[in-house]
């Protein structure tokens, strides 16, 4: 008897549905980082809304770069519906540390994947997974080091005038 | 079981049987026949994935407990050519039918692997 389904695609249905919760989940982040940026242009943050817009096309790319493995792969990737949109935001730090908390989230999503990955021997997936890996490192430690600049510079005075400033700064070169 | 929709003869592998129905593997065509509910119907690979996930997702407990909620259940899978009116003993049913196919088939999966794909 022909072996079908394994035929027809490498990823089996638990990782495939994985995968598409994942995608949903870096729909979700692109539109948070989108409502953040709106609302730091209208709180006059013109360059941490800079940064938050450039978030949101990464996390788009990042939503396309899993749609297309699940297709490439003979899966269906689901286009997915994103709800319940933060608008509003209390201050300009909490901005930041719900961008923080974003990101651990998608790092978790991700190593959760991996882990089913390495009990199916799904090697292949696995491998595909390591690019998002070495990204969170660098997403992560970005949303850090802006949540750090609260600390090290201070809201007092300029101090988020300041913080607007250095955001646009920062960088993650350790490769 | 009556048979209605088999237009030609084609070689068929038996799956899975239950006392309600039976799944047969066309491998000519790479698709399956499930015999069931009176009908001989044809799924492809998405099509049978599409099945397995809405017959899953009806929640049997909830609907014995609920007395307002109906007796019988539509399945319609988007793009598939078939739909299944079914009551919940035949959902039942169904489900057992389903569970049982995709052990074979995961059965089949790994025999296939160990045969004839892995060098050691
Ligand atoms: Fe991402
Ligand atoms: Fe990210």
């Amino acid at each position: 008897m022909k072996d079908i389904i394994r035929v027809q695609s490498l990823l089996s249905v638990g990782v495939e549905a994985a995968i598409n919760q994942q995608i949903k989940k870096e729909a979700q982040s692109s539109s948070i980082y989108l409502a953040m940026a709106s609302w730091c242009d209208r709180n006059g943050f013109d360059n941490s809304a800079d940064y938050f817009f450039k978030q949101s096309e990464e996390e788009r790319a990042h939503q396309l770069k899993f749609y297309k493995y699940v297709l490439d792969m003979g899966g269906t990737a689901i286009s997915p519906e994103v709800t319940n949109i933060k608008i509003e935001y209390n201050s300009f730090r909490e901005v930041f540390e719900d961008a923080l908390e974003q990101e651990v989230s998608v790092t978790e999503s991700i190593k959760a994947i991996a882990a089913r990955c390495h009990k199916e021997q799904d090697y292949v997936t696995l491998e595909f997974l390591n690019w998002f890996f070495k990204e969170q490192r660098e997403e992560e430690y970005k949303a850090r080091r802006a949540l750090e600049l609260f600390d090290v510079i201070g809201e007092a005075g300029t101090g988020r005038w300041e913080i607007d400033h250095h955001v646009s700064k920062i960088k993650y070169d350790n490769e | 079981m009556e048979v209605t929709e088999v237009t030609y003869a084609t070689e068929f592998t038996e799956v899975f049987t239950t006392k309600a129905g039976a799944i047969y593997q066309c491998d000519n065509e790479s698709c399956w026949y499930i015999d069931f509910a009176g009908k001989l119907a044809r799924f492809d690979y998405r099509c049978l994935l599409k099945l397995n996930k809405a017959i899953n997702v009806i929640d049997i407990e909830k609907r014995l407990l609920d007395s307002s909620s109906p007796d019988m259940e539509i399945i319609f899978i988007c793009a598939c050519d078939d739909t299944y009116v079914l009551t919940l003993t035949q959902i039942i049913a169904f489900k057992e039918l389903l569970q049982g196919t995709f052990v074979m088939l995961e059965l089949n999966n790994i025999i296939c692997t160990r045969l004839y794909r892995t060098a050691v």
